[in-house]
């Protein structure tokens, strides 16, 4: 599953390098490095720059960051159970839970056996955290200093809907799952074309709204 | 924007990864239940997102192949055909592109 996880770290280093080619600009080379190390969220610092560049002062940002992130909450109640470790390994962990990562830890610990899924889970998210934090740092890097990987922007935002229906397809252990996964497709959608601000949040609340109802089948 | 922006700006961030896996007890087996059907909905509203833009415009053509292949492919419930019909989708959606 971490080899599994290179194509998507590829992917994640042409983002950075187009982040740190954004970011330049407007928070001068320092900062651009810093964001990257210590934040470590592309949705996040692509919205920064994108508020910076529509003047917005602290409030605005400190805002986005609270409503953006609120999608790591659910994710990490999700896997909360598949982690056996302590707390203190499970504050380390919780720094590479991102989106694909948490996919990849829910892929390893689905394919693991019963008394395994504990080390799978945690193994997957420290290791492919790790390759993709690096590659979204040496992207910001090679973005920063004006090397910026455009020319491939378009097969790597391909990537990512293709990782994501890859990684529902491995999470579907039922098949009421399938017609969950379906409705919150749908439910994404229509939340993208009616209520456009809230794309961002769209895919958690309706991942939570279809896993609340009736049984498993 | 200054450096002490950023690193509340990076404490939310970290502060919202770590809050659950951290504070929250393993949950009970019923609520177990319902946080392990959220993985496959969240994953596939991912891709949706992913694949509509602001005012929900559609991507690339490229890219909807990419999914398509992908897709095609997802009754394997493995992630390497995904990104083989991904691939194939994609080289197909530049060719007809």
């Amino acid at each position: 599953m971490v080899a599994l996880s290179l194509p998507a770290a590829a992917a994640v280093a042409v983002f950075g390098s187009l982040y740190g080619a954004a970011a330049r600009g407007f928070l001068g080379v320092p900062l651009t490095l810093v964001s990257s190390l210590i934040v470590y969220s592309g949705a996040l610092q692509f919205a920064i720059v994108a508020l910076l560049g529509a003047g917005a002062t602290t409030l605005p940002l400190l805002l986005t960051a609270g409503v953006l992130n609120l999608r790591h909450l659910v994710l990490g109640a999700a896997l909360r159970s598949r982690l056996e470790s302590g707390p203190l390994r499970r504050a380390l962990l919780g720094f590479f839970l991102v989106d694909e990562t948490f996919g990849f830890a829910i892929a390893a610990g689905n394919a693991a056996e019963p008394r395994a899924v504990g080390a799978a889970t945690e193994r997957t998210l420290l290791y492919s955290g790790l390759t993709l934090y690096v590659a979204w740092l040496v992207g910001t890097v090679v973005g920063v200093l004006g090397g910026g990987l455009a020319a491939v922007e378009g097969l790597a935002g391909a990537l990512f809907p293709v990782l994501f229906i890859g990684l529902a397809a491995l999470a579907v252990t039922r098949r009421s799952h399938v017609v969950r996964a379906v409705a919150a497709a749908l439910l994404t959608a229509g939340v993208a074309l009616l209520l456009p601000d809230l794309r961002l949040l769209a895919p958690v609340v309706a991942g939570v709204l279809v896993a609340l109802p009736g049984g498993d089948r | 924007m200054s450096l002490l922006v950023l690193v509340t700006l990076a404490l939310i961030t970290y502060a919202s990864r770590a809050a659950a896996v951290v504070l929250l007890p393993r949950p009970s087996p019923r609520f177990e239940t319902i946080l392990s059907r959220i993985p496959a909905p969240i994953f596939a509203s991912l891709a949706t997102a992913t694949l509509l833009g602001d005012g929900g415009a559609l991507a690339s053509g490229p890219t909807l192949a990419a999914a398509a292949g992908a897709l095609l492919l997802s009754p394997a419930r493995a992630l390497l055909p995904c990104l083989i019909g991904g691939a194939a989708g994609y080289a197909v959606g530049v060719l007809l592109g």
